[in-house]
């Protein structure tokens, strides 16, 4: 009688067990499509046998030894690392990839402008006391310092774009990194109480993977169930349930951009973390702006500097249609310092194109051509950095293309290397429509059989009870 | 390997979206006709393609240049040659009046024609073009001779770039040619003193005149000659110019442009190959467990 009601109650719960089984699946089917979710499998095991009597152990059922996830640590350690890089390289492509203006086939451009501006000189040594071809040569240096500015400006305002990035990465970092310190407290909690929060570290991952996105670095776990989070130059940022805190600061010794940074908890005074202590998204967007981006600006503004002061100086050394000394041509600072940006043609000759010093000497004007000729040469001559103005600019635009190409093929590279890690946790956790359906239809089966066990204990029962 | 459902449509996302992006470019390369849209495209080809810009600027430049000093030396060779003309006539007027059979009355009624070359002359000398004064050196605002003949100009001989850095002379001095300065002849001054020897009666003097408009003829010829070489060398640096900017704008266009017939080839072939991708992900979706279950 006691052996026929055991195995009612082991029936009980081998139909719980399925039902989890199959409750499981469910849930599993239901977050298919969910990021980052884990497929969960409840490990079935069964109960401990009953001695019955000498040489005789009955068993007992089935029980839930618990609900586990499919994952594949040592995937999983690679990925933060992997996610840092891609989306560091991604991230400095995407934003040299901003700057425009440096195409050498855009007819506004520096290329058109600088050929023009000679060509035009060339046109005026021809009669250097026309009127409209002084004036054309006038207009197209103003027109080339106008490209100078505008090309300088564009790289620029691309870097203060990429400070609106850094500022926004920051920003959701700090959210992220409070978000961890949370999920770490729930998920030490939550253990506490002998269960696998799984759902809630598919959240903790999903969370140290966008913040390994935007800030690089390493997940560290602890013997607590905590999950660290350290930046690549080793300063943690979420330690346990406390998590520093992350701000941007304008540099003043580099034109006010923003620099990165961090509040430790219980400090008051932010440290500013050097580049190479970041990573993810905000190092690529740094490197791009203070690497690539500043180096062509700084390039520009030596060609701008050194080619306008070479100008300047042979303009001086001619004389103007009514045989005054000639004048600087262009107005440009005393050193190479924003010299793309503030190059400009002296506003005197812009007034009066008179004051062009076409001429060698006072005494040969109006039809002397020979200091124009003087400065065609400057074409042709190596300004102070060693390449003439033409080469300096090809320097530049191959320069700065080359470095947008590599940056581009690590992107691509990095990308390839995260999509093969993606597809291998996808593989190791990711959840299959038709291996849920199978495990669905396996616990549907099994609920039936253990059903009809106590169908049948049922049976017994009653035969028993209905002996006389 | 396990495949899951998520990763056969994010395979089949990202194959779609390569072979989007294949297809993308290969329209805007055939549609824009350039191979370079951003520097990274090919550095070392952005570079080239910036120089070669300049340079083919430049060749333009050099060209137009030098057709305007062509066309200026034309007309001053044009000039002299007409001037020589005039000497001509003058030496012929001369020889025939130096005769014996003409009394001082017909030398004197002959001086008119004399003073009339000596006007054409000084119309010639101060020859414009394009507001510029020929023959005038670098003081061509202003005409260079005056009613008496006296030269205003300066000793400036124009010059043209006619490849980058080499500069040829474009101008002819008058003041040598016209005026004997170096050792000619003042051909104006013969013409001068040619009318006052006939008004004169002074057959000596119109005999000395005769030497002096053949050694003048002789300059101007010289003057002729002269602008003719430096034409001949103009016309030959318009030309060069003419073929190094055609050469750079086929070296541009192998560098930067798209050659149609392979773009056209491959976006065909990017078409196609969306086309498959597509019918593969279509494939891959239509196997499911849920249909048969």
């Amino acid at each position: 009688m006691a052996d026929l009601l055991a195995i009612l109650t082991n029936g009980a719960n081998g139909l719980s067990a399925h039902r989890a089984v199959a409750q499981t699946a469910a849930h599993n089917l239901q977050n298919v499509n969910t990021e980052g979710y884990s497929r969960q499998r409840v490990d079935l095991e069964a109960m401990p046998a009953e001695f019955v009597r000498t040489n005789a152990y009955a068993g007992l059922g089935v029980g839930i030894g618990g609900i586990t996830q499919s994952r594949d640590a040592f995937i999983e350690r690679q990925m933060p690392t992997a996610l840092g890089a891609q989306a560091q390289h991604s991230a400095e492509s995407e934003s040299l990839r901003s700057v425009v203006g440096l195409d050498p086939e855009s007819g506004s451009g520096l290329t058109a402008t600088l050929g023009q501006f000679y060509a035009d000189l060339r046109a005026l040594s021809q009669n250097p006391s026309q009127p409209g071809l002084r004036a054309a040569v006038v207009g197209a240096a103003r027109s080339l310092t106008a490209t100078f500015n505008r090309t300088a400006e564009g790289i620029e305002n691309a870097r203060k774009g990429v400070d609106g990035r850094i500022q926004a990465s920051v920003d959701e970092a700090n959210q992220l990194a409070q978000k961890m310190a949370s999920l770490n407290a729930q998920v030490v909690k939550a253990r506490a109480s002998g269960a696998e929060p799984n759902d809630l570290l598919d959240e903790r991952r999903n969370t140290s993977d966008r913040l390994a996105e935007l800030l690089g670095g390493q997940t560290i776990p602890d013997g607590e169930g905590n999950l660290n989070v350290a930046l690549p130059g080793g300063f943690v940022i979420v330690s346990g349930t406390r998590a520093a805190t992350l701000s941007t600061a304008a540099d003043t010794t580099n034109g006010g951009h923003l620099v990165v940074q961090v509040t430790r908890v219980g400090a008051t005074t932010p440290q500013t973390l050097a580049t190479a202590n970041l990573g993810g998204e905000v190092r690529g967007a740094l490197d791009a702006r203070d690497g690539t981006m500043l180096q062509t600006l700084q390039s520009l503004d030596t060609l701008a500097f050194e080619f306008a002061s070479a100008l300047n100086t042979q303009h001086q050394a001619g004389f103007a249609l009514d045989g005054s000394a000639g004048q600087a041509f262009f107005q440009v600072g005393a050193t190479s310092t924003g010299a793309a940006a503030s190059l400009a043609v002296n506003p005197n000759l812009v007034n009066d194109p008179s004051l062009i010093a076409a001429a060698g000497s006072a005494t040969t004007t109006p039809g002397d051509a020979s200091n124009l000729f003087a400065l065609i040469n400057t074409e042709r001559q190596p300004l102070a950095s060693g390449a003439s103005p033409s080469d300096g600019l090809a320097s530049i635009i191959a320069t700065f293309g080359s470095r947008t190409r590599a940056a581009d093929a690590r992107a691509q590279q990095e990308k390839a290397i995260m999509t093969n890690l993606q597809t291998l946790r996808e593989s190791a956790s990711g959840v299959s429509i038709d291996e849920e359906m199978i495990e669905l239809t396996r616990a549907q089966r099994a609920f039936d059989a253990v059903s009809r066990v106590i169908t049948t204990a049922d049976e017994m029962l009653q035969t028993l009870m209905s002996l006389k | 390997m396990r495949v899951t459902d998520k990763m056969v449509f994010q395979n089949a996302n990202d194959r779609s979206m390569r072979a989007r992006e294949r297809l993308e470019r290969s329209v805007s390369d055939v549609s824009t006709g350039r191979r370079i849209q951003h520097p990274s495209d090919d550095p070392a080809g952005a570079a080239f393609v910036s120089t070669a810009k300049i340079a083919e600027t430049r060749f333009s430049a050099i060209e137009q240049a030098v057709g305007r000093a062509s066309d200026e030396l034309t007309v001053a060779e044009n000039s002299m040659r007409e001037m020589g003309n005039v000497l001509v006539r003058g030496r012929e007027l001369a020889v025939q009046l130096s005769s014996a059979t003409y009394s001082g009355a017909d030398r004197s009624a002959s001086a008119a024609e004399i003073d009339g070359l000596f006007r054409n002359m000084l119309g010639l000398l101060n020859t414009e073009m394009g507001g510029r004064y020929v023959f005038g050196g670098f003081r061509d605002d202003a005409p260079p001779f005056d009613s008496a003949g006296t030269y205003l100009g300066d000793t400036g001989v124009r010059q043209v770039e006619i490849a980058p850095g080499v500069l040829e002379n474009a101008s002819l001095r008058a003041d040598v040619a016209v005026k004997g300065v170096g050792g000619g002849v003042d051909v104006l001054q013969t013409l001068q003193d040619f009318a006052q020897a006939l008004r004169d009666d002074d057959v000596p003097g119109i005999q000395t005149a005769i030497q002096q408009l053949e050694q003048g003829l002789n300059q101007l010829n010289q003057a002729s000659t002269t602008a003719g070489g430096s034409l001949t060398i103009l016309e030959s640096a318009a030309q060069a110019s003419r073929l190094g900017r055609d050469q750079t704008r086929v070296q541009i266009a192998g560098v930067a442009e798209v050659d149609l017939v392979e773009a056209s080839g491959r976006l065909a072939l990017a078409n196609t190959a969306l086309e498959a991708s597509i019918a593969a992900t279509a494939q891959s979706f239509r196997l499911t467990l849920l249909d048969r279950l």
